[in-house]
């Protein structure tokens, strides 16, 4: 590897210490959720290289105006459609737009939150560096894939965008896994930079499969003044994900609409802390977070909304709901609000619950046998979210992949409102 | 070709609520069950689709001859069972006109065309005079309560089952949504079909005119008679009937 700009090197140095200074960490959340990582073994775990290819993929999407792909820890496969844009490894950013890359790198991101986050400060490669310049309509999707092909993977990435003044684009960003046996370790940065009067509409798409693969991300999106966010993280699979979603309306009159889901099962862990951080005034939020948990999975979503002192005029809510599948799965669903100034419009709300009996009887009382109530329930329960996507693509995509998880909890399901319905 | 309901005693957690109920309907009539609050009705009405709050502890439930009391609720539904709920449940994210595809195509072995089922909302939406929108709204939310009857009804149109049951369909309706409502029950009503249409108020009798009318009381069926009875209760109130069996009784 050729010898990166001394801002890239700082920040590599900077995280290496940060990264040795600590231990693994232990977060505990709420008085009683404990996410530990006793069963990574860290040291098994090595980047891994891969030939340059395009993988198998299903993106739910045809058209893309660029696809970058990420295999283990070096960039496989670029294909850039729309030539008025750019998107390439962030390794050759650093050298080939580095005024652009030094401004932006980081900024919302600091090396020392943490020690996975210092580790992926330090040990980055590959990495996806997107720009669309301004007043640029992008018509396609950008799609970005961060694939993990085997156990004994460490991936430590890094995605920086920059969407130019008004500028509209759509980013995909996959995170993909085949069903292997063993461990694997996705540590991610991610930071958007949407500049003034620009829209962009990101989403994430989280499905690591069946495999161990512990996800230990941040992802920052930052919106500047009378520009529009759309933000999107999906959490369909993972062994265990911690991650911390912040986004923040930077200047007057920037907007957000959040938007995020998961489905967790078997022995899965998830832990979500969100912030809708509202740094300047007039500007609005609109968040919704939906969940369903089977097997003996655990699943914790915090999400807050912090009004800063120096915005007033805010008008945002914040709803969180979460739903049990299973009698061994736990979760909760916490929203909090935190509000410096006066003359804000800020509400929040969650709800936690199993799938109600009666409305099971209704749907069976037209035929409708008890699994297809059920998942016509759950489906009609994510439906709400998914329509929220306005991506009928991703929105086939999702609604494809929790029809199959749910088909694949048919059983304990049954088990669980069988055992409810002989309670009552 | 009968809905029977043999000596039906009914219980919830704590206590018993049908105290053995006998009741008959022939395909091709139509049954009221009246009944002053807390007598029972609903609790008949669940039961015969089996819900499972409910427990039967003695007697039967056949359709056509095939005992129904311990299936599920969706093999009775299969079986030719439909009840409107009297407080249908809100399904969120499922629209009107998917629940009804779904609900069409469970009482079949092919599922149905899409212009053939295209044409039978059609049909039926105009039977009911719903509007377009409608059956694009997810089901029962944000709904009114005659809103909710109506896409009960438009269910009942829809899968065109042997026997309905009607749980207090008219109560919460204006005279306008009534007459609709019963306009689309009697469009419906025909030698194949019979129909239990359980009230409390003998309004929509005036519209649907059973053959026969079965009051009850404390969970049995107290007096049975024509739709004369119903005129009768119109006139004298549920008083009159508990006194009588109180004086049968005595």
């Amino acid at each position: 590897m050729p010898a990166s700009p001394d801002f890239v090197e700082a920040r590599r140095k900077a995280g290496l210490q940060a990264y040795e200074a600590e231990e693994v960490p232990t977060w505990r959340r709420s008085g009683f959720w404990t996410t530990t990582l006793r069963g990574l073994d860290l040291d098994a775990l090595e980047p891994k290289r891969y030939e340059e290819g395009l993988p198998e993929l299903d993106l739910g999407d045809e058209e893309h105006a660029a696809l970058i792909v990420q295999r283990g820890a070096n960039v496989v496969h670029t294909d850039l459609v729309d030539e008025r844009i750019i998107v390439m490894p962030l390794e050759q950013a650093v050298e080939q737009h580095e005024d652009l890359v030094r401004e932006y790198f980081g900024k919302r991101l600091p090396h020392d939150e943490g020690k996975f986050a210092a580790g992926t400060a330090a040990f980055w490669t590959g990495g996806v560096f997107i720009h669309v310049p301004k007043d640029i309509q992008v018509e396609h999707p950008i799609q970005v894939v961060w694939l993990i092909d085997e156990p004994g993977t460490a991936q430590w990435a890094h995605t920086l965008v920059v969407v130019g003044e008004h500028s509209e684009v759509k980013i995909r960003e996959f995170f993909r896994a085949p069903d292997f046996e063993g461990q694997a370790l996705h540590s991610g940065a991610f930071e958007l930079y949407a500049l003034p009067g620009s829209q962009v509409d990101v989403a994430h798409y989280q499905d690591w499969g069946r495999g161990q693969v512990y996800d230990l991300s941040t992802r920052r999106v930052e919106i500047r003044r009378d520009a529009r966010v759309k933000w999107v993280p999906i959490h369909l699979g993972g062994r265990l994900t911690k991650q911390t979603l912040d986004i923040i309306t930077a200047e007057d009159g920037s907007d957000m609409k959040h938007t995020g889901m998961y489905f967790t099962e078997r022995d899965e862990h998830l832990d979500l802390f969100t912030t809708d951080r509202h740094e300047a005034g007039h500007t609005n939020g609109d968040t919704v977070w939906k969940g369903v948990l089977t097997g003996e999975s655990r699943a914790s979503y915090e999400g807050l909304i912090h009004i800063l002192p120096k915005a007033p005029e805010v008008d945002t809510y914040l709803q969180t709901h979460q739903m049990l599948l299973s009698p061994k799965a736990r979760g909760d669903a916490i929203p909090s609000l935190i509000v410096e100034v006066d003359n804000v419009k800020a509400s929040h709300g969650g709800t936690v619950g199993e799938l109600d009996e009666e409305l099971i009887f209704y749907m069976m009382s037209r035929g409708l046998p008890r699994a297809e109530a059920v998942r016509v329930l759950v489906e009609g329960y994510f439906e709400e979210v998914v329509q929220r996507l306005e991506d009928p693509g991703l929105e086939e995509l999702v609604r494809r992949r929790i029809a199959e998880k749910l088909k694949g909890a048919e059983d304990q399901v049954r088990e669980f409102i069988g055992e409810r319905a002989e309670a009552a | 070709m009968t809905l029977e309901i043999q000596n039906l005693h009914v219980r919830t957690e704590d206590r018993e609520i049908l105290h053995g109920v006998d009741l008959t309907v022939n395909r091709g009539e139509t049954h009221a069950l009246m009944g002053p609050n807390g007598s029972g009705k609903s609790t008949l009405a669940n039961t015969l689709m089996g819900n499972p709050t409910y427990e039967v502890t003695e007697g039967r439930i056949l359709l056509d001859g095939e005992d129904l009391t311990e299936a599920d609720p969706d093999e009775r539904a299969r079986a030719g069972l439909f009840l409107a709920f009297q407080y249908p449940a809100t399904i969120p994210g499922v629209s009107v006109a998917n629940f009804l595809r779904m609900a069409v195509n469970a009482g079949r072995e092919e599922p149905i065309k899409v212009k053939e089922f295209g044409q039978l909302l059609r049909k039926n939406v105009e039977l009911l005079k719903i509007s377009d929108d409608f059956t694009k709204r997810y089901l029962n939310e944000g709904f009114s309560g005659g809103e909710k009857k109506r896409a009960e009804i438009l269910q009942l149109a829809m899968l065109q089952p042997a026997f309905a049951v009607l749980d207090e369909t008219d109560s919460g309706l204006d005279i306008d949504a009534l007459r609709i409502v019963s306009d689309g029950v009697n469009a419906m009503r025909g030698d194949e079909r019979g129909f239990l249409i359980i009230t409390h108020y003998t309004r929509i009798l005036n519209y649907v005119r059973p053959e026969f009318v079965h009051i009850m009381l404390d969970g049995r069926i107290a007096r049975e008679g024509g739709a004369e009875l119903a005129d009768e209760l119109e006139a004298k109130g549920y008083e009159f009937v508990r006194e009588e069996v109180a004086g049968r009784a005595g």
